[in-house]
């Protein structure tokens, strides 16, 4: 069963990590790459968080933000990040 | 340059550019879809009076007026990323790039999914994405299908497909796993409903009221739950089935349902085949909040509101000076909400720019906020009133920490 | 048969006279101008819009919103485009983006 439809990253690839690490849903994402593709985690990140959380104890209470987000939001085009006028 | 931007042009971003215009002072309105409205976009009820509530109709009237009041509303934007920079916040499009003293983010929300084998297959999608076809662009997102997930959004858009001549074979949960939890819970879905069908929406009142007069069900829970489902409107609701998987070749030709026990495990020899060209996934709806956390506001996780939202007060200022905040990136609520955020958040900023003092405008936008909220049709969380108390709480905590940052 | 709404009981009588028509993977189709690419695609029973770059799975419309990113397509020789917010334009040219012929090197524990 797929969890991230970006990279095809599935559930139990996800289970397993963190199982084997009980690590933070950041370490999560890197160790799979789930959350890492086109649409930027959007469509993954909730499900990504809970594994993370049910392996691992001290995120769960934790009331702040546990997968970070970064810029840019939207894919954009090297072009248009260097402002190459076409 | 525009004096104020406000990214999303949902209930909450076009209320607050009406009320910024209204005021005198210039609005930009930035939307990565191709219409103005947001998710009110798709909303389609019948109201306790008998009146209809067309979103489409709401919309353009807002977009409309927000227009004859000078606002600039941009369409086909997407904001890629922001930043602070001097005293100004810096927002970047693929091609362009915006300066303001005063920012709205008004994003809405977005929808968790519930992964089931088969669920990348074309002909799956959210249960939003359904409700856009069928009423925004009236194109029938199939002939039959399946809804995955029961709550208060799917059981509203299964009503909306229906209403369109789209068959919904029946809406049923999800097979329990560690992603999809509470949802594959029939006990928690049940008790979730009860909620609900408590504050006794119409939408609800057949369903819920049917449940509640069966007193006995609530003792036993969802044991006697009927195993082919409780009919709402024609659709069955079927809690003690779970979808187990999504079969198809090259796109969706039905799924595969297993009936489940009351905690949601799987009764062996129990699969069946239901054919559906389409099936929605309503894994309900959470804060957009990406670009408050881009920004880097401090966030809280309140379940009663949905997730994670950024930090703010009532009068929808941000922890960080000249950010604001209206609308579901504040907690799931419906359009109307939204919407009354939205002339808090304008007031807040017609204020906060010295354009003029609008101390008791503020107050009494509040107060509508409130209002609004206590009579709200239909409510995503029937605690929503107790996570605004825990925001409020984390709001005075930082600015406690605050003072003492200062004092020292 | 059709798979559009044209009458509905609350939202009227939808306006379908507006006709254009676009190419999608070289084939003609028509659509309602200013429709989205997605919305004039599904009318056409088309549902899969791209194959998923590394495996070439077929994918379709999910969110419909903008948010998820499943049914970028090629339009007009621009690259990720989201089928599901861009209104189509007569003569408009969309492809799929196809699986990549050399996949990248798969890096996964048990493929070690």
């Amino acid at each position: 069963m797929i969890i991230c439809r970006c990279e095809e990253v599935t559930y139990k690839q996800l289970t397993e990590t963190a199982e084997k690490y009980k690590c933070a849903s950041r370490e999560l994402k890197l160790r799979t790459r789930a959350g890492m593709g086109y649409c930027g985690g959007r469509t993954c990140r909730t499900m990504v968080d809970n594994i993370a959380h049910s392996f691992n104890g001290n995120e769960r209470d934790c009331a702040q933000l546990t997968l970070k987000y970064q810029p840019p939001i939207r894919p954009i085009s090297f072009g248009d990040l260097g402002d190459v006028k076409k | 340059m525009s004096k104020v931007i406000i990214i999303g042009a949902g209930p909450a971003g076009l209320s607050a550019a009406i009320t910024i215009a209204e005021n005198g002072l210039e609005v930009l309105v930035l939307d990565e879809y191709m219409i103005a409205g947001g998710r009110l976009l798709g909303q389609l009820y019948e109201e306790p009076n008998g009146n209809w509530w067309n979103g489409i109709k709401e919309s353009k009237q807002l977009y409309e007026k927000a227009l004859d009041l000078g606002v600039k509303i941009q369409l086909h934007t997407a904001v890629s990323n922001l930043e602070k920079i001097d005293s100004s916040w810096v927002i970047y499009t693929a091609t362009e790039t915006y300066y303001t003293s005063h920012l709205l983010l008004a994003t809405g929300a977005t929808e968790a999914p519930l992964p089931i084998p088969g669920w990348t297959l074309p002909g799956v999608m959210s249960v939003g994405a359904a409700q856009v076809m069928t009423n925004v662009h009236r194109v029938k997102p199939g002939n039959r299908g399946v809804i995955i997930g029961v709550n208060v959004l799917s059981s509203a858009i299964a009503m909306e497909l229906q209403l369109a001549g789209v068959q919904v074979a029946c809406i049923t949960l999800p097979k329990m796993s560690l992603v999809t939890k509470e949802s594959g819970n029939p006990m928690n879905v049940m008790n979730s409903l009860l909620h609900v069908s408590h504050m006794a929406p119409s939408a609800f009142v057949k369903f819920g009221s049917k449940l509640m007069k069966i007193e006995f069900m609530k003792k036993m829970g969802i044991t006697f739950f009927p195993k082919n489902g409780v009919k709402m409107w024609d659709i069955p609701i079927m809690l003690r089935k779970a979808v187990i998987e999504i079969y198809g070749d090259n796109e969706v030709e039905g799924v595969t349902m297993a009936t489940i026990s009351p905690t949601g495990e799987v009764i062996p020899g129990t699969e069946e085949k239901v054919q559906a060209d389409f099936v929605c996934i309503a894994g309900g709806l959470y804060p957009l909040a990406e670009l408050a956390a881009v920004a880097g506001c401090p966030f809280y996780h309140i379940e009663e509101l949905g997730g994670y939202v950024p930090l703010h007060n009532e009068r929808m200022e941000t922890a960080l000076e000249g950010l604001y905040v209206a609308g579901n990136i504040t907690g799931i609520e419906g359009a109307k909400v939204a919407a009354s955020q939205g002339v808090a958040a304008g007031l807040s900023i017609v204020h906060n720019n010295g354009t003029s003092n609008q101390e008791q405008n503020i107050k009494k936008a509040i107060q509508d906020i409130e209002h609004t909220r206590d009579n709200a049709f239909i409510q995503f969380h029937p605690a929503v009133k107790e996570g605004k108390q825990k925001l409020q709480h984390y709001w005075e905590e930082h600015l406690n920490t605050v003072k003492d940052m200062v004092g020292n | 048969m059709t798979k559009r709404i044209i009458d509905h009981p609350i939202l009227g009588k939808l306006d379908d006279t507006d006709i254009i028509s676009f190419t999608f993977n070289n084939k003609e189709y028509r659509g309602l101008k200013n429709e989205s690419l997605a919305a004039a695609l599904l009318a056409n029973g088309v549902r899969t819009l791209r194959s998923h770059e590394e495996s070439g799975a077929p994918r379709g419309i999910y969110c419909n919103i903008g948010h998820c990113f499943e049914c970028r397509v090629t339009v007009d020789g621009q690259q990720g485009v989201r089928a599901c917010l861009t209104p189509i334009k007569e003569n408009m040219v969309v492809t799929s983006n196809e699986k990549l012929l050399t996949t990248v090197r798969d890096w996964r524990p048990e493929n070690e």
